[in-house]
């Protein structure tokens, strides 16, 4: 801390000034109320499971959820699609669904080390889906776009918006702090689980449909849950 | 600071048995503990009882947390995150409460707090550090206060060693520039 050599002055007034915090002392009676107050709800508690079992928990109930959705619903789409089609855009949904898993199961422990933070995330996934459906789908638009976009919008939302509450009574089981990432890592993972069936399903595989309709409602949604977390986060508990 | 450091193996199996529910693992990280936590809650900006209450709150949200904590990993970044929140938590409710206070002309007897007195040197460079900003003086109380490494409170502050580096650069910078402006101010 010292590549200054007038640092030196600094320093030794931060030691002193940190010394001088130290005069505090814990009153007996404050730390009897803390240790009674703490005692009379001990009881043992099972240690959160490891990272990447966090992170596999939150990958199985999106397969599961992508899977039976795709199960139940039409696969027009999926017929519409060619090979590479299917392949690239599984790739980056399931590329999608991994990345926000894992930040996701970051937030749920105090002091976890964060490989790299959720703008990163952000921008991959905003850069996978983007480049995957500028690439791999033709640039043609009908006259009825609006009309055949909305009901895209609509059962997106309507897929997303549970998945991304079943998300957070997972994620509830670690220690939660209100804020923009985690609200965007929740509705993030929740809009990648609801674009998966939805490319299984739309019949109109066309690249400003797919961008418009279904890319720019997920952008919405995990914009929506960004903010809702940073309102929660300066207005509310920020610790569940 | 004159106080032996807190052995981290100790705390780590302190904290396992805590979670096994064993009363007198609670009691000794309570006793252990609580008194860096002070000084971390009494140097950020508030008053003594309140860092007192915060202390209190921050405990609870430990006990609360404390199945997040994984023995693998070291017990003081843990906790000093949960404090972090405690602490960033009372700071905005404070704000909002400030904000719809009315002034009086005089504070009402009795609400008076006793403060420490303080040499006016001393005084004069806690309300320097009390003028850093928010992320620069977090960094500097828990590398100076708590006497966190640099790998401990990039931990805590769920950020990278070399932006807590960064920061603390900044706020040496910050002190030097005001501490120079001050010498210029008693010429």
């Amino acid at each position: 801390m010292q590549d200054n050599p007038r640092d030196a002055e600094i320093e030794r007034q931060l030691e002193t000034w940190g010394a001088s915090q130290s005069d505090a002392e814990l009153s007996p009676e404050m730390r009897r109320r803390i240790q009674g107050i703490l005692a009379s709800s001990l009881t043992p508690v099972k240690p959160l499971p490891s990272q990447s079992r966090l992170v596999l928990m939150f990958l199985a109930v999106f397969a599961a959820g992508a899977a039976g959705l795709i199960a139940v619903m039409d696969k027009a789409g999926f017929h519409l699609m060619t090979g590479a089609q299917i392949s690239w855009m599984g790739a980056i949904l399931a590329g999608g669904g991994i990345l926000f898993s894992v930040a996701l199961a970051w937030r749920m422990v105090p002091a976890s080390r964060q490989g790299f933070p959720i703008s990163f995330v952000l921008a991959l996934s905003g850069v996978g889906v983007i480049g995957g459906i500028a690439l791999l789908f033709p640039w043609r638009t009908s006259s009825s776009f609006i009309s055949e976009g909305t009901p895209c919008a609509v059962m997106e939302l309507m897929v997303a918006i549970p998945a991304a509450v079943i998300f957070w009574l997972l994620a509830r089981r670690g220690a939660l702090v209100a804020s923009a990432g985690l609200g965007a890592a929740l509705t993030g993972l929740a809009a990648f689980l609801a674009l998966t069936p939805l490319q299984t399903q739309c019949m109109f595989q066309q690249a400003p449909h797919l961008l418009v309709w279904h890319g720019a409602t997920a952008a919405i949604l995990i914009g929506l849950g960004a903010l809702i977390g940073d309102c929660l986060g300066r207005f509310g508990p920020r610790v569940r | 600071m004159g106080e032996t450091p807190i052995d981290d193996h100790e705390l780590r199996n302190l904290m396992t048995r805590y979670q096994g529910a064993d009363p007198s693992a609670l009691d000794e990280l309570v006793r252990r503990i609580s008194p860096p936590l002070l000084r971390y809650f009494g140097a950020s900006r508030v008053g003594w009882n309140d860092a007192e209450d915060l202390l209190q709150d921050c405990w609870i949200r430990i006990h609360r947390s404390r199945h997040t904590y994984r023995s693998s990993e070291p017990v003081m970044p843990w906790i000093y995150a949960i404090a972090r929140h405690t602490r960033l938590d009372a700071y905005r409710k404070r704000r909002r409460l400030e904000s719809r206070e009315v002034l009086v002309a005089s504070v009402p007897e009795g609400l008076h707090q006793t403060v420490p007195e303080t040499p006016r040197e001393q005084e004069d460079f806690d309300q320097l550090v009390a003028s850093l900003p928010e992320a620069q003086r977090e960094v500097i109380v828990m590398l100076k206060v708590a006497g966190m490494s640099l790998e401990e409170v990039a931990k805590a502050t769920a950020s990278t060693v070399g932006a807590v580096k960064q920061k603390a650069h900044r706020a040496y910078s910050t002190l030097r520039r005001a501490l120079g402006k001050d010498r210029d101010h008693a010429r």
